[in-house]
Parts: structure tokens; sequence; C-alpha cells
């Protein structure tokens, strides 16, 4: 072993290495960036990228009527499936409604729908899982059950039964979206609180006397508010879909009303599907742009609030 | 006595790269193994002990790299300069494990839970020897039956969870000896373990080094320890070795501050029962903003302006060496 | 072992029975009530009032609502399960029928997410940090978050209008039905249900084999001097594939409730299909049983998942 090298080849990261070696060595001891938790989601460019276009969607969503010079609800029979054009930028339907007017609305009902279930679920969720992981006994063994009832039905079939029995309407879609979607963070918050409830400030506040309500809900729930923050987002995005696939199938919100998922619905005519592109692919687009940035969120949140990852 | 030495580092420096930041966590720490030796390296946990055994075996993290310093092992083929291997390469593969073992500090986490220990025993023998597969197997047995592991034909098959801890450790060793390496590197090997089975360990870490010759580098921050096992000892304090010597040399006759606030951190068998047992005050410094001169000098008593620079290393005598600026007031002081 | 999977079939019995128990009580509060259930709906409307009235009785539908309960649970379990008020089939002919495409759609897409998942994940971990890791993590995004059904219709777009490479829909034609017939049907169904579960079982694996890359037997492992490779899949992507087999068995719902659009998209002929038009349709039996069903393959997937996990964990093989 004689012609051993002497020195090691040089890599890629050795570069890097030396210009973090030098950047110390010159600056020793300078002030710490503050803000860690900000700071790291906005050093996560995914996470920055995702929630502008998050912004931008819903912002154009929220000022619809401004933006949209038609109505979205209106036929108009002499405009019958036109290809984009300036009057109608994303072109119209087989009844003449302007699409790009019927995308704004519908995104109101469509991210009213998922957020708006995601956040009641997780309030219920969260309400139960929080107290009943603090406390236990009978009412954490009963919910315990309950939500384990929920989770062994496949989502959808699920909520396809409930829309069977309760029928179909907006308001039945966000209570359907909630009862299904509980149980996941009810178990999440659970768990973190039984994990929370061994520390040991939580046995001195016990031993200070105070209530079991007010050590859950006030002094426990805000150490397991990141993931309860990274769920939430997370099951936006599922609503969001799921609501998308329930209303192609025509079973969501009714046809009445523009949601993404009801103008998608006009997609399962293979003869819309192969000759009028626009009244299908600008709305599949815009929601899977919208679910992407909600998930690049939800993950740049998630690598924002976990403590075992750095770097 | 002149012994052959099975490994030299010199002036090895090695730096982590987490977090975009840089820890100097070896900074400059030279010293030999001698053959069929122990050499202990002592120190409080986090001072580097387990980094320079990983610079060694090169197992270091993807974020860390040797910056300076060599690392000669003296093989039976001649020297080979360790650090400058590819740290994957097939050389470097074929001295790890083969001429140099190692043995960890928690036995519980460092057996694959999936594997049995026969299995893990014999996926050591199949790279570095030509054995069949039948004598893998019966190699396998020996080697736990010389490690007094009982019924090592039933035992040879158990997964490691149905061992305990110190029979894991015994395990462990016997991965490492299987090989008969030169150099057993052993990093705090019964830290995890109770004080009997602590003993037991270090028996047959010695008779393992009486018998085949084996130079053992024990790393450990007991004193205790160090008094009872060690030839050579080197007193390690954040990336530096501040005091190195042969065991009795460096016990009697301590010139660091560190090693003499270590040594009366720890009660002395006969010295009886009302000696005063001192804790080093302070803490270690926080690895990412470290004292520009000396690394002890904040915790130090004897601290002295001049303890802003970084005292060198100094020869006491032939084989005793020191950094201290101050180091002869405490020499001649005795104790 | 053996008091393993006692045990857990101990656990998952009541479950059923109170899920079937929800279902039988949905199937009450719904219009029609059993009789109209249990005999073919033609029959039914050419019956005399007396005829019925006997029959009710006989069924037992005067007594209370456990006995009910009980007949209609008896009836289940020896394959009775009723008549779907759409045509009056019986529910399990459709069933027999519909069954056989379901699973052969789900398990190719299972196959597919499996083995392409974890392959990808453990390349993503393997080379963490890099613009391949970068860019895989990006289109496994994307991945879960373009809806199934719009991947599909690009998917008939592409590749069967305008190339006409593979049919539109459908999964066979009367006189081809050798599996080798229908796969061109099969292709691409099956690849659009496994892409979102490729995603996830891609990322699963990226963070499981991350964290069995972090553990120190890996460190012991390369101490032995063996070259990566077999560090990285025999210690690594071993310990590794257990989370992710479990997660598989988690995903299980996910695939069945994909299938469900993706058959309607594809026009499969699956039980997932004939379950939409059952709901729109509102036939309320014919739902019933496919949930009922569909719980019992998550159930029964679960037990799968946790033999399978104690077949690779020997913790538990050996009853620890
Ligand atoms: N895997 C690692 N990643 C980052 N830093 C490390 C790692 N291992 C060790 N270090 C740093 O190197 C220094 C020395 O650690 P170590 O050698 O483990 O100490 P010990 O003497 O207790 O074995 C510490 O400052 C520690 O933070
Ligand atoms: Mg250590």
């Amino acid at each position: 072993m004689v012609d051993a090298p002497i020195t090691r080849p040089r890599t890629r990261r050795d570069g890097q290495f030396d210009r973090l070696r030098d950047r110390e060595t010159s600056m020793q001891g300078k002030a710490k960036r503050g803000g860690r938790f900000l700071g790291k989601f906005l050093s996560n460019r995914l996470a920055l990228v995702g929630f502008v276009i998050f912004a931008i969607i819903c912002l154009m969503s929220l000022f619809a009527p401004l933006l949209a010079q038609h109505d979205p609800m209106s036929p108009n029979l002499r405009a019958i499936a036109q290809p984009p054009s300036v009057e109608h930028w994303f072109g119209t339907d087989k009844t003449g409604r302007d699409i790009f007017a019927r995308v704004l609305y519908g995104g109101r009902v469509s991210i009213l729908v998922g957020l708006g279930s995601a956040l009641l679920s997780a309030l219920i969720g969260v309400i139960i899982g929080v107290y009943s992981g603090y406390v236990g006994g009978w009412l954490d063994w009963i919910a315990m059950r309950v939500s384990e009832i929920f989770m062994s039905f496949p989502q959808i079939i699920l909520v396809l039964l409930l829309v069977a029995i309760l029928g179909q309407s907006l308001l039945n879609l966000i209570v359907i979206f909630t009862l299904t979607g509980w149980g996941g963070i009810y178990r999440m918050a659970r768990a973190r609180m039984l994990s929370i409830r061994e520390e040991e400030y939580v046995q001195a506040l016990r031993s200070f006397g105070l209530g079991p309500a007010r050590i859950a809900y006030k002094h426990m729930l805000p150490n397991a508010l990141g993931p309860i923050m990274v769920n939430i987002t997370l099951s936006t995005a599922a609503f969001i879909l799921q609501e998308a696939g329930l209303s192609f199938l025509g079973l969501g919100v009714p046809l009445s009303i523009p949601t993404w998922g009801n103008i998608l619905n006009a997609a399962q005519d293979l003869r819309v599907l192969e000759q009028n592109w626009w009244i299908w692919l600008p709305v599949g687009a815009t929601i899977s742009l919208f679910v992407l940035s909600v998930n690049f969120i939800g993950d740049g949140l998630r690598d924002a609030t976990d403590p075992s990852q750095q770097g | 006595m002149e012994h052959d030495v099975a490994l030299t580092v010199k002036g090895l420096k090695t730096y982590f790269y987490n977090n975009n930041r840089c820890n100097r966590a070896i900074d400059g720490v030279s010293f030999e193994i001698r053959q069929g030796k122990t050499l202990c390296i002592v120190g409080e946990s986090g001072c580097g002990k387990s980094v320079t055994a990983a610079s060694i075996m090169q197992l270091l993290p993807t974020l860390s790299r040797i910056e300076e310093g060599e690392i000669t092992y003296h093989g039976p083929d001649g020297p080979v300069r360790i650090d400058a291997l590819d740290r994957g390469g097939a050389q470097m593969r074929s001295i790890r494990g083969k001429e140099i073992a190692m043995i960890f500090q928690d036995p519980m986490t460092a057996l694959n839970p999936v594997y049995s220990i026969g299995f893990q025993i014999k996926e050591m023998l199949m790279y570095h020897t030509g054995l069949g597969r039948r004598a893998r197997h019966d190699k396998a047995i020996d080697l736990l039956a010389s490690m007094g592991i009982p019924l090592p034909e039933r035992r040879v098959n158990d997964y490691p969870h149905l061992y305990s801890g110190g029979m894991r450790q015994r395990a462990m060793i016997a991965i490492a000896m299987s090989c008969n390496p030169r150099i057993l590197i052993a990093d705090e090997p019964t830290t995890a373990l109770d004080v009997t089975i602590q003993a037991q360990i270090f028996e047959l870490m010695e008779t393992l080094k009486r018998d085949n010759g084996t130079a053992i580098m024990l790393i450990t921050h007991d004193m205790g320890v160090v008094a009872e096992l060690a030839d050579d000892v080197a007193v390690m304090y954040m990336g530096n070795i501040v005091e190195a010597g042969p065991v009795g040399t460096v016990m009697r006759n301590p010139v660091h501050p560190y090693t003499r606030a270590l040594l009366d951190s720890i009660p002395v068998l006969g010295r009886g029962k009302d000696q005063e047992i001192k804790a080093i005050p302070g803490q270690t410094p926080d690895p990412y903003d470290r004292p520009k001169g000396c690394q002890f000098a904040d915790r130090c008593m004897h601290r002295i302006d001049k303890c802003d620079e970084m005292p060198p290393e100094t020869q006491v005598s032939d084989d005793h060496r020191v950094m201290c600026w101050r180091y002869q007031e405490f020499a001649s002081n005795g104790r | 072992m053996l008091t393993y999977i006692a045990h857990r079939l101990l656990t998952l019995i009541p479950m059923v029975i109170v899920i079937s128990f929800l279902i039988y009580l949905g199937l009450e509060l719904t219009p029609g009530d059993a009789v109209s259930h249990m005999i073919p709906p033609d029959a039914y409307g050419s019956m005399d009032p007396d005829r019925l009235q006997e029959l009710r009785e006989s069924l037992g539908l005067g007594q209370p609502f456990f006995v009910r309960y009980w007949i209609w649970i008896s009836g289940v379990v020896q394959g009775d399960f009723g008549y779907s008020l759409a045509g009056g089939v019986p529910i399990a002919d459709i069933f027999l029928d519909r069954l056989p495409a379901t699973l052969e759609l789900s398990f190719a897409a299972l196959l597919i997410s499996t083995i392409l998942g974890s392959i990808l994940g453990t390349i993503s971990a393997l080379t963490r940090g890099s613009a391949t890791d970068q860019g895989l993590t990006v289109v496994g995004m994307l991945g879960v978050s373009i809806p199934e059904f719009f991947f599909g219709l690009v998917a008939i777009l592409v590749f069967a209008i305008n190339l006409d490479w593979l049919p539109v829909g459908g999964r066979t034609l009367p006189g081809y039905d050798s599996f080798w017939d229908r796969l061109p049907n099969l292709v691409m169904p099956a690849l659009v249900l496994s892409i979102m579960m490729t995603a996830g079982v891609m990322r699963y694996a990226r963070s499981s084999m991350l964290d069995a890359l972090s553990r120190d037997f890996i460190r012991t492992a390369r101490s032995k001097g063996m070259p990566e490779w077999r560090v990285n899949i025999l210690h690594g992507f071993r310990v590794a594939l257990t989370p992710v087999i479990v997660l598989i068995g988690f995903r299980l719902p996910v695939l069945i409730g994909g299938s469900v659009i993706i058959e309607q998209v594809f026009q499969w002929p699956g039980i997932g299909k004939e379950f939409v038009s059952a709901v729109r349709s509102q036939d309320y039996p014919l739902v019933m049983m496919v949930a009922l069903f569909s719980v019992l393959a998550v159930l029964i997937a679960s037990l799968i998942v946790d033999l399978l996990t104690a077949i690779i964990d020997p913790r538990v093989r050996l009853g620890e």
C-alpha cells in the first residue's frame, strides 16, 4: 500500500464548507437571526411560493365581482361553447356561461367548503381530543371508539353514504365533511396531549389546584398548536380535492351552484373532453395549483414547527 | 521498553458544518496508540472523544470533514494514511472492521433489531475472511462462547431484543473481535450498563488485549476507569488534548488544571471517607462560541491574562505533554 | 404469534358488529321496508297485500328491532345480501359480477405504487438534499395535489383520443376476456389510480429511510467495512420497510376511495361505479351493502398488515 494517496480529492461540498468556515472566523460572535419560526418558514422557498399562490387565488375569488365582467350563472345562447377570446378569457361552456367568471365564483364555494370543513372538524376534534386526552376516562373511551368507527370506513364511501341519506346541498356537504374529518385531528390532538400530560409543568399546574379544563385548554393546547395547524392545512387540501371529486360525479354541491368540481363535471362528456378543452382544463389546473399551494404551506409549517428537524 | 506503534494521529482537526455553522469539534489533536496497550481518552461529554474515534474510522457524518492532520495506520503492509482515503472506498473498507474495529456506547441501539446476532457476526466474517458458510457459522458460535455467552449454539440465532444489555455488549465485542483487528476502539462501552456488568466487560477486554495483542483505544469520561485500565492516557477538553502521557505519570503528577480538577472530582480508593470531592465549577462553553485562547480558561482558578492566547503543546518530560501556560508551577507543586 | 392473532381478532369482531348494526339502522331508517329489500321488486308489485303481511310476519318484521337485526345479519352471513332496488337483482350477484374488476384494478394500483413509491422514496433519502431529492419531492407534491380524475381526463385526452394508443375506457370487449386482452384497458386506470398513493408511499418511504439511516446500528454496519449498498439496503431499507408496509395498509381506504371516482372516469365496471349509480338513484340496500363490505375490506386489510408487520419484526413475531 505504498502508492496510497496523500490527500483526499476535493468534492463539491468542500467549497461550501470552506466558505462557512471562513465566514465563521471572520465574524466571531455576531448576533444570531431572530424569529426562528418565521425565519424558517420564510427561508423555505416552496412554502413562500405556495403562500403567494394561495393568497392570489383567494383574493381573486374574493373579489370575483370586480374581476369578472360576466355573470357566472346566466346562460348566453349566442355564445355557446366558445373558445377563449378577449371577451371570454377562458371561453364559454355549453350554455354560454363565462368560464372565467365561473372559476372565480366557483373558487369562493370550493374554498369555503374546504377551509370551512377543515376548520370545523379541527374545532370539534381539538375540543374533544384535548379534553379527553388530558382527562381520560369514559369520555375518552367513547370518543376513541366513535372515531375508530368513522375511520374504518374508506372516507369517500362514508361521504357518499351520508350524501345518499342526507341529500345533496352545500350545507350538508360541509356537515358531512366535518363528520368524516374530525377523527384524524382528534386522534392527533389526543396523542399530543397524552405526551404533554407527562411533562413537569403540567404536574406543577395540577398541584396548584387548577381545574382540568383550564390546564388542558389554556396551558397545554398552545403546545400542540403546531401540528394542529399543519393538520388543518392538509385537511383543507384534502377536502377541496374531495369536493371536486364528488361534484365531478354530480354528487357534491348541487349543480346549480358553480364550484370547481361542478365546472369539471361537464368533462364527463367525452365530446366536451375531446373538443372543448377550455371547459375543463383551466379549472382542473386551478384546483391543482391551489391544492399544491396549500400542500406547500402545510409542508413549510411542518418543517418550521417541528423541533426535531434542524437545518 | 520499545513498543510498536499501531496508529499515529498528528494535528487532527475535524469540523462540523451543521445548520450552516462551523463547529470546530476537534482542533488539533495528536496521539499514538501503541501495539498491545490501552490508550484511554478521557474528558467530559461533548469534548470530541467520539468524533476522534469517528475520524479514525472515517465514519463521520456527511456534514463534517477532516480539515487537517494525519492519521496513519501502521499495518502489516506498511503505513497507510487513513485521512487520505475515500470514506466509502474499498481500501478504507478493508481496514474498517478488519484492521480497526469499533464498539459503541449503547448496545441497545447499536445492533440491528431485525437480524439475529449470528447474522450480524457472520456478516463481518463474510467481508473480511474467506470462510465458507458453515465455517462462518461455527466461528460465530466460537466467538460468542469466548465472550462468555452461555449456550452459544442456541443464542447465535437469537435476535438482539432477547439479549440483556451486558450480553449485547459482549455480542458487539464478538463482532468487533471476529477478524482479529489490530486496534479496537471502544467508545464508552459500559456507560449504558450496570456497574457489575461494567467490570465483566472490562475484564473481557483485558483478556482480549493480553491474548491477541490488540491495541485498545478506550474512550471514557470516568477517571476511575482510566486508573484501572489505561497504559497511556490523553485528557481531552473542547477539542484539544490538554494533557497526555503514561497513566502513572499523569495520575501521580497531573500538571493541567483540568486534569487536576477531574482527578479531584472522583473518590480515590484508600484516601478515606472524608476526602474532598469537588465538582468542576461552570459548564463547558458553547461549541459554536468557543473561547479564543485556552478553552478551559473560563472555568480555571489559575487563569491569567496570557490564557487568552492558545497555549502550545509543551513536553513536561519525554512522554508527558501538556497545553497550559502555567504548568511548571503546578508541576513543582506536587500533590 | 397465535395469541397475537387471536387478540387482534377479538378486538376486530366487536367493531364489525357495531358497524353492521349501524348500517342496519341506516337501512331501516331510509325509505322502503325490509320486505321490499328481500324480494325482487317486480314480484313485490304484483303480490296481494295479505300475502305481503304474512311475509312480513314470517320474516319477523313485527318483532323487536334487535330480532330483526339478528334475522338480517344471519342472512348476510349466509350470503343473502338482499335485493337492489334498481332492477331487483340480488346484491350478491352484483358483487360477484363486479368485484373481480375492482380487485384487479386495486391490486394493480397497489402493486405499482408500492414498488415505485418505495424505490423512489429510498432514492430520495439516499440522495438527501441533492437536486434529485428536491425534484422528487416536488413531483411527489404534485402527485398528491392534482385530482386523480383530472389526471384521468388528461390521460384519456392524450393517450386514448389524440395518440390512440390505449382504449378510452371499459374493461373488456365481448369475446376478448383473457387477462392479456384486457391489459391495454387496465393500464391507464391502474396508473392513474396509483399516482396519489405512489406519492404518499414515496414521501413516507423517504422519511422512514432517513430515520432508519440515522440509527446507531447503521454506524455499526458501516464500522464493519461493508460496502455502502449493503449498509443501505440490508440494514437501512430493511428496517425502513416495516413502517412503509403499515402505511400501505392504512392507505388501502384511500385506494378504495380513489377507485370509486376512477372507475367512473374510465367506465371501469367495478363496485365503485355501481356504488356511484346506487347513490345517484338512492338504491339504499346496495349503498349500505357496499359500505358494509368496504369496512370489512379495510378491517381485514389492517389485520393483514398487522400480521405482515409481525412477520417482519422479530420482536412481535416471537411473542414479546
Ligand atoms: N453528528 C453530529 N452532528 C453535529 N455535531 C456533532 C455530531 N457529533 C458530534 N458533534 C459535535 O462535536 C462535538 C464533540 O462531540 P462528541 O465527540 O460526540 O463528544 P463526546 O466527547 O461526548 O463523545 C460536540 O460539540 C458535538 O456537538
Ligand atoms: Mg461520545
